[in-house]
């Protein structure tokens, strides 16, 4: 990650009262961080056409591709894109999916303490 | 008449309990209070009985979220809330920083969310402890008396379903809810299985 550029992080959520929480509790540690939405993994993909994000927050059950699907197409375009998955869907399965995808993984519910850990770990790598 | 052994009935009460022992977590950390849950009640009813014992048509408006899993076993999972208790609860989720009109707003796009933590957290537990996957769908929100609840989600069918039933509670701020389990008669036996399974895992 550069100084030189501010940082970008882009939500991908179906649920605006998760993008909101997610907004709010990246910008309370990093108020000079740029927050972008996307609604569903297609508007992500679109996304990209136009903003660089440093990391991607992406939910997985969502109306269209989903966010494991979403991953495939997001690289396609952004080949190096940290990548976090965020969900409810706690399953190992799901677990192990993001493993192999090579992406990290968050549960949902969003709070402040899990935004701050995999934020701390996109300023340390 | 579908049965269950003593042995599986205890297996499910034990699995339920640790599924909803960490949705009572979920809970807890998106309203940040302390969330009690009852140990599951399991009834075999039609959904007509379901719908009665939850009070029927005559039963003050509740608000429903819910999310139909296929996998190891089918459900109908619900997470059910009085209508007037709602708003409060997305007011515990998003704090003070949001006005009353917001709220209002975010309402339904809010607990369906807070539904869809709150069951795949359960629904996950069940499928991580009998390393079997569960495809949740995306969360349907309601509002209307339980029978209409009821009568609006899932098959018309109206035969027997086995209900899990669990209480919780946010004393704080004295609301009640309550999460259900609905499986159909097809669905039952392959619950059963995965009862079997789980109980043979443990014995070997």
């Amino acid at each position: 990650m550069s100084n030189a550029k501010t940082t970008t992080i882009l939500v991908v959520d179906d649920s605006k009262v998760s993008r909101m929480l997610s907004r709010s509790f990246i910008l309370h540690t990093h108020p000079d961080w740029i927050v972008e939405e996307a609604i569903t993994g297609e508007d992500a993909v679109t996304k990209l056409a136009t903003v660089a994000p440093d990391l991607i927050l992406l939910d997985v059950n969502m109306p269209g591709m989903g966010g494991l699907a979403a991953i495939v197409k997001l690289r396609e375009i952004s080949p190096d894109v940290r990548i976090c998955l965020m969900t409810a869907n706690v399953q190992d399965a799901t677990r192990e999916k993001a493993h192999s995808l090579n992406v990290q993984f968050a549960e949902k519910p969003i709070t402040q303490a899990r935004i701050d850990h995999v934020m701390a770990s996109l300023e340390q790598a | 008449m579908f049965q269950l052994t003593e042995l599986q009935h205890d297996a499910l009460i034990e699995l339920f309990n640790q599924g909803v022992g960490q949705a009572a977590a979920a809970m807890s950390q998106i309203v940040r209070e302390e969330v009690t849950m009852s140990v599951p009640l399991i009834t075999f009813q039609t959904r007509t009985e379901v719908a009665q014992a939850l009070g029927g048509s005559q039963s003050r408006r509740i608000c429903a979220v819910t999310q139909i899993y296929e996998g190891a076993f089918n459900t109908e999972a619900m997470l059910m809330f009085p209508e007037d208790k709602s708003l409060k609860i997305v007011q515990l989720m998003l704090g003070q920083t949001v006005t009353m009109e917001e709220l209002s707003d975010m309402e339904q796009e809010a607990m369906s969310e807070i539904g869809n933590i709150i069951l795949n957290s359960c629904m996950s537990t069940l499928a991580n402890i009998s390393k079997k996957e569960l495809h949740g769908s995306l969360p349907v929100y309601r509002i209307g008396t339980s029978d209409q609840i009821l009568g609006s989600v899932g098959t018309q069918w109206d035969g027997l379903v086995l209900t899990l039933k669990i209480d919780f509670n946010i004393e704080k701020h004295e609301i009640d809810g309550y999460v259900a389990f609905l499986l159909d008669m097809n669905a039952l036996h392959d619950l059963q299985a995965y009862l079997e399974q789980y109980l043979s895992g443990i014995v070997s």
